[in-house]
């Protein structure tokens, strides 16, 4: 085994305290005002700036979530279907499609993405057909079923 | 896959495109949130809120818009000068005889996102008391939208045979 601390630290010049407050500086340097020169300021900015960054790692997962969503409603308006109802649907043939995937294939394949909306729209159809019966009723009842055919 | 190549993504088309919407006997909150999805371009699939994807919008008629109930009336619309005493509130018929193209506006800026972009969407937004437009506009109109509510017709614009094939519960 190769030991580098110890030539490490014969190398290095000045005291611990200055590599400790190099360590701290190291990750401030591009923060704005004094903190990112003055060690006692900068600690805590940093030390904020690292909860921030723990809670963005998951944040940025919902916001990509979001971002989706939004890019996959824009695509399914533009083929006259609400957002929820495509994604219902879908879920209802088991196409097994991510979001992520979607809005991929709304932006870069069009017509795959018209193909996906079509589908629905066909689910969707057979769904309300389904709903509707074959138009009689029990005998005895009478509903907007019977007028709606 | 967009997603995951690291290539360069060009996706803007650096055009925009420019909707009219005919703003007559149309309530004011419908109007809004159209042009509010447009002017954000929530209704492009390469939407991203920084990537500033929106387009025009022409709102014409504004003079003629319809609000429901005694809206006219009873909603307020409030502002303060920043001086003391200078708390304002007009009704919706005042603010709308004072400036046509207010309360319009106003919708449309309640309802786009709270942030620095505000402003340059609402640059996007030309709203028009009547129906002429100026010519450099006009040239550049590339969509109308539908209205989101049927224009009600008046009796006397109802043809003689449509009035007589409405079904009547009485004979007068």
């Amino acid at each position: 085994m190769v030991f580098l601390t110890l030539s490490c630290w014969i190398r290095s010049r000045g005291p611990d305290r200055y590599w400790k407050v190099q360590e701290i500086l190291k990750h401030a340097r591009h923060f704005r005002g004094r903190k990112n020169r003055c060690y006692s300021l900068a600690v805590r900015a940093v030390r904020r700036a690292f909860v921030y960054a723990t809670k963005a790692r998951k944040q940025k997962k919902r916001n990509m979530r979001t971002l989706w969503i939004t890019r996959i409603a824009a695509a399914s308006r533009e083929h006259g279907m609400k957002y929820p109802v495509l994604m219902h649907n879908l879920t209802k043939t088991s196409v097994q499609l991510n979001r992520r995937v979607i809005s991929d294939l709304a932006i870069t394949e069009p017509r795959s993405f018209l193909s996906l909306a079509k589908l629905a729209q066909a689910r969707q159809q057979e769904g309300f057909t389904a709903a509707l019966g074959d138009g009689k009723e029990p005998p005895g009842v009478f509903s907007r079923v019977v007028l709606l055919q | 896959m967009s997603s995951f190549s690291r290539s360069a993504q060009q996706w803007a088309t650096f055009a925009r495109s420019w909707f009219l919407i005919d703003a007559r006997m149309q309530p004011p909150g419908k109007i809004a949130s159209m042009c509010s999805v447009r002017l954000q371009g929530k209704h492009k699939p390469i939407y991203h809120a920084l990537s500033d994807c929106g387009d025009h919008v022409v709102v014409i008629n504004s003079k003629q818009i319809a609000f429901s109930g005694n809206k006219w009336e009873q909603k307020v619309y409030s502002s303060h000068t920043g001086y003391p005493g200078g708390f304002k509130q007009v009704t919706a018929a005042q603010l709308h005889h004072k400036d046509p193209k207010a309360i319009v506006r106003l919708a449309v800026y309640g309802m786009l996102p709270k942030n620095l972009h505000r402003r340059t969407m609402m640059q996007r937004l030309h709203i028009f008391p009547d129906d002429e437009l100026p010519e450099d506009i006009r040239a550049n109109l590339t969509e109308e939208l539908p209205q989101p509510r049927e224009v009600p017709r008046k009796l006397s614009e109802y043809t003689q045979e449509e009035i007589d094939a409405f079904p009547w519960l009485w004979t007068p």
